[in-house]
């Protein structure tokens, strides 16, 4: 049952999934390419004297792909269930309700971590050429809080999908908008550090939403 | 898990209330307070604050603290340059014979604010040749690389690491008694300057060192006399007149002076680098120091010859007595960015008593509405 409901999710996003990784693929080339230029031009020393000395990691073009690719996959993947009731025939199997929805977007989550994975190993093995690996660790780690947020972008789409009023489905978007806007909130690099793991707990506590979503569904609250 | 969901979002909701409507209450409230601009004046020598004079033709004038009114003259190191064109330009000031030139040789600006010192800094740090062949400062080929075991100096145009440059920069900082890691680093790796110190450096114990490149190779030089200070924080300072290396900042907040031949004078400013912003201005007879903080400023006239504390000046903030409807409202406000550090974190600030009495009588009221509608 639980490769049937990888299988089934697989169906609802491969299409996504290859164009996200063609988008992504292309934007963080067009970046790496970027950056191989001013390094062609104008010398390594730039790169360097620009990652020391500014509030940048070079890369901030890529700040909200993570975001958007979170919260795109979300739509993708539970759009069809919350259509033509097939939500409600999804939680008659006979299989345990928690736990569907669990594989659901535990398969959504794995999905998206792979690309961001994908994502930053193919800038630190470009940015390894150039910069010495403390001014790479400076960059992987203040684009942390944007993977984060992508992952806050898709479970929150989740619980707003799959919450069954409006009413709700609205409070929930306003946190999420709020929650966005804090992990956005300040360009300098590696200003998150000691803040993350605590936003990372808050984030996968998102969760919670989801479930909550799905216990009003199923008491039969609709709008 | 409903009531945890539901706990979550209501959580969620709070965090966010109580950190974007006091935020948007203040940006919609806020008055903005420039203080006036004030320096010593070596001239009456007494503090000066700039004012403009309404109507006036030069409305731009000095007011010392008793409130007279003075011109440009009284400033004659601040305005050398427009005083030199006008030919007004004093040549001698309390006896002493002074030149247009001197005072420009001597005049220096020095700032620092808590943002710029409390935050996450690369522990890469560019390298200047101090000793360039085409006698202007270059822009830097190697940078020093802070690890654990040591410094290494890389060079950045092919990634890699100088042997020779890091072995000797290792020996000579093992010669002079560094103990690594390094803790604090300032320099300027900047050619807009006129020559290039290097680096000043903090080891694990607190003892100051410099670190150079000369002539490609790299030299270091230990400070005993700062040993003991427990440096907390230090700027190096690249001046035309060479009247320092650097400034200190020892455990207890009080700035020192580090002299080029190693001495270290102690002055009478307290200044906390991670709360307090500072502004020195230096001219050939006094430094002005200002040390500000969100409540008000102290400034201290030091002298430019021994940094001997001349006079000094405290002025606070005027405060806001408007009602701020935050207070009744919420019984705190969470912040998220501060304008003293770099940082994202939450900072739980503005505890009130009336607000939290506020909210648990709304509470109470709701939890009374709800049960009387379910009796119903």
């Amino acid at each position: 049952m639980d490769r049937m409901i990888i299988y089934k999710e697989w169906i609802k996003t491969r299409g996504f999934l290859l164009g996200a990784l063609v988008v992504l693929a292309i934007l963080t080339s067009y970046t790496i390419l970027n950056l191989a230029k001013t390094v062609e031009l104008q010398g390594a020393e730039v790169i360097w004297s620009t990652l020391v000395m500014k509030d940048t990691v070079l890369i901030e073009a890529l700040r909200y792909l993570p975001l958007a690719a979170g919260c795109l996959l979300a739509v993708f993947q539970f759009v069809p269930e919350t259509t033509r009731k097939r939500l409600k025939l999804t939680l008659h199997l006979p299989y345990p309700q928690g736990k569907m929805i669990f594989m659901m977007y535990a398969y959504g989550i794995t999905a998206y971590v792979a690309l961001c994975l994908l994502q930053s190993a193919f800038l630190t093995i470009f940015l390894c050429k150039w910069i010495v690996s403390e001014l790479v660790c400076r960059i992987m780690r203040t684009a942390l809080v944007w993977y984060l947020a992508g992952l806050a972008a898709y479970l929150f789409t989740v619980a707003a999908l799959l919450e069954p009023t409006w009413k709700h489905r609205i409070l929930i978007l306003a946190v999420a908008l709020g929650v966005m806007y804090l992990l956005f909130l300040s360009p300098v690099p590696e200003s998150y550090n000691g803040f993350l793991p605590w936003l990372v707990i808050y984030v996968l506590g998102v969760q919670l939403l989801i479930y909550y979503g799905v216990s009003r569904f199923k008491e039969g609250l609709q709008d | 898990m409903k009531t945890a969901g539901r706990i979550f979002i209501g959580f969620s909701a709070a965090v966010l209330i109580l950190w974007l409507v006091p935020w948007l209450y203040n940006l919609a409230t806020l008055k903005s307070y420039s203080p006036p601009f004030t320096l010593y004046s070596p001239v009456i020598h007494d503090f000066t604050y700039l004012d403009r004079e309404e109507g006036a033709k030069n409305s731009l004038r000095f007011i010392d603290r008793k409130g007279n009114v003075h011109g440009d003259e009284v400033q004659p190191f601040f305005y050398a340059s427009l005083l030199h064109s006008r030919g007004e330009f004093p040549d001698s000031l309390d006896g002493r014979a002074i030149t247009y030139k001197e005072a420009e040789d001597n005049s220096l600006v020095m700032t620092s604010r808590p943002r710029e010192v409390a935050r996450r800094n690369a522990p890469v740090y560019l390298l200047m040749e101090s000793v360039p062949v085409r006698m202007e400062l270059q822009d830097p080929e190697d940078a020093l690389v802070i690890r654990k075991d040591g410094i290494k100096v890389w060079n950045m145009a092919s990634n890699k690491m100088l042997e020779d440059k890091t072995a000797g920069l290792a020996s000579q900082l093992s010669a002079n008694g560094f103990v690594h890691p390094a803790k604090l680093l300032a320099g300027n790796p900047s050619h807009r300057k006129e020559y290039d110190e290097g680096y000043l450096v903090t080891d694990s114990k607190d003892q100051l060192f410099q670190i150079k490149q000369v002539d490609g190779k790299m030299t270091a030089r230990s400070f005993p006399q700062a040993s003991g200070l427990g440096i907390r924080q230090l700027f190096i300072t690249e001046y035309t007149n060479h009247a320092t290396l650097g400034y200190l900042i020892d455990k207890d907040d009080r700035m020192h002076m580090l002299r080029p031949d190693g001495s270290v004078v102690a002055t009478d400013v307290i200044f906390d680098p991670v709360k307090d912003n500072i502004l020195v201005v230096g001219d050939l007879f006094n430094y002005t120091v200002k040390v500000s903080d969100n409540d008000g400023e102290k400034f201290y006239a030091l002298s430019s010859s021994d940094f001997s504390l001349v006079d000094s000046m405290e002025r606070t903030y005027p405060t806001d007595d408007e009602v701020n409807l935050c207070e009744y409202i919420f019984p705190c406000r969470i912040r998220f960015v501060s304008s003293n550090d770099g940082y994202v974190k939450p900072r739980l600030q503005d505890f009130s008593l009336k607000g939290l009495l506020a909210d648990l009588v709304i509470i109470l009221v709701i939890i009374v509405l709800k049960r009387r509608k379910k009796a119903s």
